[in-house]
């Protein structure tokens, strides 16, 4: 990777100095580009008919398909509430006001401990989200695919003095702009996992090593599909031709930067929710507003959500996704 | 508060506890003047099994010659691989239901010599209802970081760990994900020495869910989603849930999902005593169990229905001849105390066994070293028992050790493998 450290003496245990982290030129130059990244953003989906919506930070349910992080809770008169891991229950109801929708939307996941050293996790960060009624898996990949091309193209023609003064070379980031990203199946990334001599669970997410593994070995962003049941959330919706399989995705960066994005098309029936939730270790009587309107009916849809730290990190090339952190929470480390 | 625990060998448990491996023995000034033969055998069918030692010993042979001396009872080597866990002994802690002797000092005690023992502990999935986990809401002597901590302290390198249960019905308190995020955990998480167990049924009440005595403003506050129901006066309601796996997809999914979500952790899971446990251990082992484990009929210390503790669930030596566990690891609880009822678990089948009451009456007894002295009993004992068949480890054991001649009316016949008198 062709970024230096911001701050601190390695990227695993940052000691930040918030006045320095905020003054340096380097973080300006990282927060320049992120902003202007959202800029694209929204520029991109509004040209589209995406309507931006302002998505609640609490509620008595969030999304629980957060791989082994803990939720915080909060004390609402007595109520237990919860900040929100994810968008996914009221992007879901969002669309029985708009059919195509986006927020840009902060999320508190208390990872495991473990999580403080993979460069990519953070505590509190932020995720351009996107929910689109009757598109197909395709369709939002397709849309993925436009999106993080027309903001990188942004960044890459309005920011040249930014990516200078962080020592970025752009050539990466000019191919993804010109191609396509490409997709296997997630027992295809198995499989190259295990031709590369990583070991990895075929019944379960891919793990966190092994998507670095992956990504350094691609020149360009690539989707993994169809991961399997009992890998992800109730809401992801199961393969009516192929039980056990998902119709979900991940798009993978190239060069060992990893995840950018989850997406996929979501379960909207009933029933199958309920039988999702329990499949899922969940109770489904903690849903009970979100599973009233889905028992009414809610669209059939399918949607996403881009990593906004994550996606800074790489298209600037920085070591950790703190780095595109104002004020950056690494889990387990106290900081304002 | 004294703990009692009636239709239990409780004074049993509490010699042991007072005396250590002298209680193995008749009292030593009866010696040459007194006469001992069998008593009358009390208890269940599992009780009712003789072990059975024969006059060839092949295994013993072997063990001569790997020695170049005579074996003898104390070359037996206890230490068992249970559920991913190195344990000195065949024996784990297990959960206790939602007692009041549960909730007390004692516990900690237990957890404290559980791992000064190195055997695992496991966690109910009730005590951060009960006690709290001991974060924010402070410790409590008796909260779960206090029970890791106590049991931490003496725990010998490489032996040991604790499982922490959840079930489905409790799932929103999100236990697994606050303890796999906890830097009091993280050292069992780094050693390899964490599991959670996926408890999908109450060992007390098997086919009904969790129940809690809850005050009104408790009720009030969990209402929406849990049943509310009162009983007697107005100040104790009883909140109960529904055990929440019910298909053997649900059950798969939820095990995959375990071992995805917690990568670093081993997966348990907890069976009720059903009529279908055969099946349903092949599903969790099929999904990547790393244990199951059965409560007999006998077993639970949680707080249930009269009707529930005498008359549902099946026994546990039927839970044991029915479910084939080959190499994979069966965990067996319900009245475990001593070496002979260990052992005829081990022989059909179990890798291990749970003390539940025992420990609590042990450390009731004598809060110091009861649990140790109790497991020094136990350990004695099941080398002994283990020597005297001709054998040198608990993974020789099989029902070939078993000798049975009262086969049960109205119950499955035991399987023509344990011997029998009948023929």
């Amino acid at each position: 990777m062709t970024a230096t450290m911001l701050t601190g003496p390695d990227t695993q245990s940052p000691s930040i100095e918030t006045r320095q982290h905020l003054q340096s030129p380097r973080t300006r130059s990282v927060l320049r580009i992120q902003q202007r990244l959202l800029a694209g953003a929204r520029e991109y989906l509004v040209e589209r008919g995406f309507a931006e919506m302002l998505p609640p930070m609490i509620g008595p349910v969030t999304d629980p398909g957060t791989r082994g992080s803990k939720q915080v809770d909060i004390d609402f008169y007595g109520h237990r509430y919860k900040l929100m891991t994810s968008a996914i229950l009221y992007k879901q109801a969002s669309l029985l006001a708009f059919d195509k929708i986006f927020c840009i939307v902060p999320c508190v996941r208390l990872e495991p401990l473990e999580t403080a050293s993979t460069s990519r996790h953070l505590a509190e960060f932020h995720q351009i989200d996107v929910e689109w009624a009757g598109a197909s898996r395709d369709e939002v990949t397709a849309l993925i695919q436009g999106l993080v091309q027309r903001m990188v193209a942004k960044v890459i023609a309005e920011l040249p003095t930014e990516f200078d003064q962080l020592g970025r070379d752009v050539s990466v980031l000019t191919d993804l702009v010109a191609g396509t990203f490409g997709q296997r199946s997630h027992a295809q990334a198995v499989a190259d996992l295990v031709a590369l001599g990583h070991p990895q669970n075929p019944d379960g997410e891919i793990e966190w090593s092994g998507e670095a593994l992956l990504s350094a070995h691609s020149r360009t962003p690539f989707f993994i599909v169809d991961y399997p049941k009992g890998s992800r959330g109730f809401y992801d919706r199961e393969s009516t031709t192929s039980p056990g399989v998902l119709r979900n995705f991940d798009l993978i960066a190239s060069d060992g930067y990893g995840e950018l994005c989850s997406g996929g098309e979501r379960e909207h029936d009933y029933a199958r929710i309920v039988t999702r939730m329990r499949e899922t270790g969940e109770n489904p009587a903690k849903y009970g507003w979100y599973l009233e309107l889905a028992r009414q009916g809610i669209p059939a849809s399918a949607g996403f959500g881009i990593g906004v730290e994550r996606l800074t990190r790489f298209v600037a090339g920085l070591d950790a996704a703190w780095q595109a952190s104002a004020f950056p929470k690494l889990p387990g480390v106290v900081s304002p | 508060m004294t703990t009692t625990a009636p239709g239990f060998a409780e004074a049993a448990v509490r010699e042991r506890a007072r005396s250590g491996t002298a209680a193995l023995f008749p009292r030593l000034d009866d010696y040459g003047s007194a006469l001992y033969g069998a008593t009358a055998p009390a208890g269940d069918d599992l009780d009712r099994l003789r072990i059975a030692p024969p006059n060839f010993t092949d295994l013993r042979l072997e063990k001569l010659i790997d020695l170049g001396r005579e074996p003898l009872y104390s070359d037996v080597e206890l230490a068992t691989e249970i559920g991913g866990f190195r344990s000195s002994l065949p024996v784990y802690l297990s959960a206790v239901g939602s007692t009041r002797a549960a909730d007390t000092e004692l516990i900690r005690q237990a957890s404290r010599q559980a791992g000064a023992a190195g055997i695992p502990m496991v966690i109910g999935e009730n005590v951060i209802g009960m006690s709290g986990y001991g974060r924010l809401d402070g410790l409590t002597g008796r909260s779960i970081v206090d029970r890791i901590t106590a049991y931490r302290g003496e725990l010998p390198d490489c032996l040991g760990g604790v499982t922490v249960q959840q079930n489905t019905e409790d799932a929103d308190a999100e236990l697994w994900n606050l303890v796999y995020s906890d830097p009091t955990a993280l050292p069992l998480l780094e050693s390899g020495r964490l599991a959670f167990e996926l408890k999908i049924g109450q060992g007390a009440k098997p086919g009904l869910g969790g129940m809690t005595l809850v005050d009104r403003q408790t009720a009030d506050r969990v209402g929406d989603v849990y049943h509310i129901e009162q009983l007697g006066s107005a100040d104790q309601l009883l909140r109960s849930s529904t055990p929440g796996t019910f298909t053997a997809e649900i059950l798969r999914q939820q095990i995959r999902l375990m071992r995805n979500n917690f990568p670093r952790a081993l997966v348990w899971v907890k069976l009720i005593p059903g009529r279908d446990v055969a099946a349903a251990a092949e599903v969790a082992w099929a999904a990547g169990a790393d244990a199951v484990t059965v409560d007999g009929a006998e077993g639970g210390t949680g707080w249930a229905p009269l009707a529930f503790l005498e008359h549902v669930g099946l026994p546990l030596a039927d839970c044991l001849r029915l479910v084939d566990s080959r190499q994979r690891c069966l965990l067996a609880s319900g009245r475990m105390w001593e070496g002979s009822r260990a052992l005829k678990a081990l022989a059909l089948g179990a890798r291990a066994v749970g003390l539940g009451r025992a420990a609590l009456l042990s450390v009731d007894e004598n809060p110091e070293t009861g649990l140790r002295n109790l497991l020094a009993c136990l350990a004695t004992e099941l080398r002994l028992l283990i020597s005297a068949v001709g054998k040198y480890g608990p993974s020789q054991l099989s029902v070939e050790d078993l000798w049975t001649n009262q086969p049960t009316e109205g119950v499955p016949a035991p399987p023509a493998t344990v011997g029998s008198s009948h023929g």
